[in-house]
């Protein structure tokens, strides 16, 4: 049995009755043994422990039942409410008005305790959301938080909290929590709300007042008709409405003028939250956006360039040729010719590199691994060079390499970014090296040339789009893609691309296919 | 090797393709060289003109408006017996394999140059005029293939191969500088009921490169990825 829910029962008056009938039942017996204001004494705790347990008017109740017991059961003649004696007469009055007292006095002080535990609990509220709301970062969690915390605290029905429409959407309900159903007519409370910026059905202020911008008006005022015990307040900052708390209380507990109180702080910290909250998510997403415009203006301008220039070159020349006429000669006609075929070869490939990486960042082409031997790749790198570049490659590869699994022509097309950029970077006459070999975890294919190496400093960068090293003046032509593009692909082959320097000097480019590339499926 | 020659016809060149840039182009290109040149804005009119023309080799971009260049090729493929060379465009691997598949002989990728597009149709139209598959032998670099003795020497040694590595290298030789698929090589060495089985095709080639690859890398034998291989011409 519930003796809490038993003593509040009718608002605690049954209780106060039923306490003093079952006194007087139980003291009856002993009739015989004391004197009238001995029982006096005896019912004086009883109307203490209602007051204590129920109230002070309860205990005003019991009061006056006890001293209608006292005379009917006690005070001779029984069963009636004349009195004998005067003295009884003074006595009985005497208990009257010490029960009354008494009775006031515990239960004033009862009030006194429960208002200094909600105070308390209100504070540990508003201490442990204001830690929580400023180290939150997610809006849900933090009305998940509040919403937990409100129906615990204030032993509401329901809690929730409304969020997340700062765009002009509809209100999405952000976190909730309690067994009642959602309220009728809440969506219309809490769009009214948020346009109104007021709130709805805070219970009177009781003299301590509400913060003077909390406008509070009954539900009825806002939705004509509809009646509701529940509370809904704006989460107003200074510059904007985040959204609407609500809180439905159960019956048995309307909310009371500090519960609003408690309510209004609540808000204004949720509030505060969840516009800090806001920000923060507005400025990260300002600052990529950005970015983003940063790189493609920087993407737009290389790219704008490295197709511009092979053409203005090209058409330079050949309008060049076009206006001289007949009288052009032809010795000078061939040469000239003959840039115009290198410049459209090196727009070609910016074209084709710009392809390629497009395509390996949108995922767009998946490598189809297979096993193959390295030199078989790297027969087909050499094919494709110029025959005047071949005779700078020399080999060096191991004699008992694995074959490994990649796509073909995928790792061939990185293979040759390299050679190229090799074959650049060093001296016309110098040599670059192709090797394999065998390492513990797999095999390394690595590309290495004698030219003036890579400094520590720019050994990041060099994997960056269009990134063409310091000393770019001197640097010859070419996209800039080429190793962001053997980077990726050898990526997209579950290989890694690094660079190391070479002894004496120069540059070492490494792919390290490991031990699962290599492996059957 | 001289591309000028004589000034005599050099053969009958069709090129389909939509690009009016491309077909002056290579109509020039071609003239220059002595070839006849019909062109086809599209592939319903290149059948037409094959018909009527009978072109010694047939140029074909795959990417047609109305029928494609694939279906074109399948087409061809039924009455037509000259070579077909593709033209496709970068990174549509799957369109190229396609058409060889079908029959087509050899592919090209956009852009290329003159010299890659005449090195071609002369491979090819040396092959079909007949003279390439009477030709005793074939030499590239240090390789030479002797098809009538069946004996291959590398640099003037002779090489023990076994009867599959010596049919797959001499069906190589006779289609030297062109793009075999792994499909014909199969057919071709094995026998239709083979096609498929590249995997066996992949080693046999490695034994064959082992024993005729005197470099570090393989120069005769290149794989063309996704595609078959290829007998490269070397000087």
């Amino acid at each position: 049995m519930n003796w809490r829910k038993l003593i509040s029962w009718g608002d605690g008056y049954p209780f106060a009755v039923g306490a003093v009938l079952l006194a007087s039942l139980v003291f009856l017996p002993f009739r015989g043994l004391l004197q009238a204001t001995g029982f006096m004494l005896l019912y004086v705790p009883v109307i203490i422990a209602v007051a204590r347990l129920s109230g002070a008017r309860q205990s005003a109740t019991a009061a006056v039942l006890a001293f209608a017991a006292l005379d009917l059961l006690f005070v001779p003649p029984y069963y009636r409410l004349t009195v004998g004696s005067l003295p009884e007469w003074i006595g009985l009055i005497v208990f009257l008005i010490v029960a009354l007292v008494s009775g006031q006095q515990t239960g004033h002080l009862k009030q006194r305790e429960q208002a200094a535990l909600q105070r308390q609990r209100e504070l540990e509220l508003l201490n442990r959301l204001s830690f929580r709301v400023a180290s939150e970062k997610s809006p849900h969690a933090t009305a998940e938080f509040i919403v937990s915390q409100v129906a615990e605290v204030l032993c509401v029905a329901r809690a929730a909290l409304y969020a997340g429409f700062s765009a002009g959407g509809t209100p999405g309900r952000l976190a909730e929590t309690g067994d009642a159903k959602v309220a009728s007519g809440e969506a219309a409370l809490v769009s009214w709300v948020l346009r109104t910026s007021k709130a709805v059905g805070l219970p009177p202020s009781e003299g301590v007042p509400y913060e003077q911008r909390l406008v509070s008006v009954a539900a009825e005022e806002a939705i004509p008709g509809l009646v509701t015990d529940g509370v809904y307040l704006p989460l107003q900052t200074a510059s904007s409405l985040e959204g609407v708390l609500v809180a439905i209380p159960v019956p048995e507990r309307p909310l009371s003028a500090d519960d609003g109180r408690l309510l209004a702080a609540v808000a204004n910290l949720a509030a505060s939250s969840l516009e800090r909250q806001r920000l923060e998510e507005e400025a990260s997403h300002t600052e990529a956006l950005r970015e983003a415009d940063r790189l493609k203006t920087t993407l737009v301008s290389s790219v704008s360039h490295e197709l511009k220039t092979p053409l203005a070159a090209a058409t330079a020349r050949v309008t060049g040729l076009v206006e001289e006429g007949e009288g052009a000669d032809p010795e000078r006609i061939h040469a000239e010719l003959a840039e115009v075929a290198d410049d459209l070869e090196r727009l070609n490939s910016s074209i084709g590199d710009l392809l390629d990486l497009s395509r390996l960042e949108s995922d767009a082409w998946e490598p189809h691994l297979e096993e193959y031997d390295v030199r078989d790749i790297l027969g087909t790198v050499l094919a494709r060079l110029p025959a005047s570049e071949r005779e700078r490659i020399v080999f060096s590869i191991a004699d008992d390499l694995s074959s490994v699994r990649v796509d073909f022509a995928q790792m061939a097309r990185a293979i040759t970014h390299l050679v190229e950029n090799a074959l650049a970077y060093s001296p016309k006459t110098s040599r670059v090296t192709i090797g394999a070999d065998a390492r513990r975890r797999g095999v390394a294919i690595w590309v290495e040339d004698r030219g003036a190496g890579i400094p520590d400093a720019e050994k990041d960068r060099i994997f960056e789009k269009f990134y063409r090293g310091d000393a770019s003046a001197s640097a010859p032509a070419g996209t800039g893609l080429g190793l962001p593009i053997a980077r990726e692909i050898v990526r997209s082959n579950g290989g890694e691309l690094r660079v190391e320097e070479a002894v004496p000097h120069g540059a070492r480019f490494v792919i390290l296919l490991d031990a699962s590339a290599l492996e059957g499926r | 090797m001289s591309d000028v020659g004589a000034p005599q016809r050099a053969g009958r060149v069709l090129v389909i393709d939509d690009e009016e840039q491309i077909r002056r182009a290579l109509k020039s290109v071609l003239q220059a060289r002595h070839y006849e040149v019909d062109l086809a804005e599209t592939a319903e009119e290149g059948l037409e003109l094959t018909a009527e023309r009978t072109p010694d080799i047939i140029v074909l971009d795959l990417t047609l408006p109305g029928m494609s260049g694939l279906e074109a090729c399948r087409r061809l493929r039924e009455w037509y017996h000259g070579p077909i060379l593709i033209l496709s465009v970068r990174n549509a691997d799957d369109d190229k394999i396609a058409a060889l598949d079908l029959g087509a002989d050899d592919y090209l990728t956009k852009p290329f140059s003159t010299g890659e597009l005449l090195a071609r149709i002369r491979a090819l139209l040396r092959r079909t005029a007949g003279i390439d598959a009477s030709a005793t032998e074939v030499r590239s670099g240090d390789l030479c293939v002797d098809f009538a003795r069946r004996v291959v020497t590398v640099g003037g040694e002779p090489v023990k191969l076994t009867r599959t590595e010596f049919d797959i290298l001499a069906y190589l030789a006779h289609n030297a500088g062109r793009v075999v698929t792994s499909h014909q090589l199969l057919e071709n060495v094995w026998g239709p009921e083979y096609v498929g089985d590249t995997k066996t095709l992949r080693v046999h080639v490695s034994h064959l490169r082992h024993k005729i690859e005197t470099g570090d890398v393989p120069r005769h034998v290149l794989t063309e990825p996704g595609v078959g291989f290829r007998f490269a011409e070397l000087e």
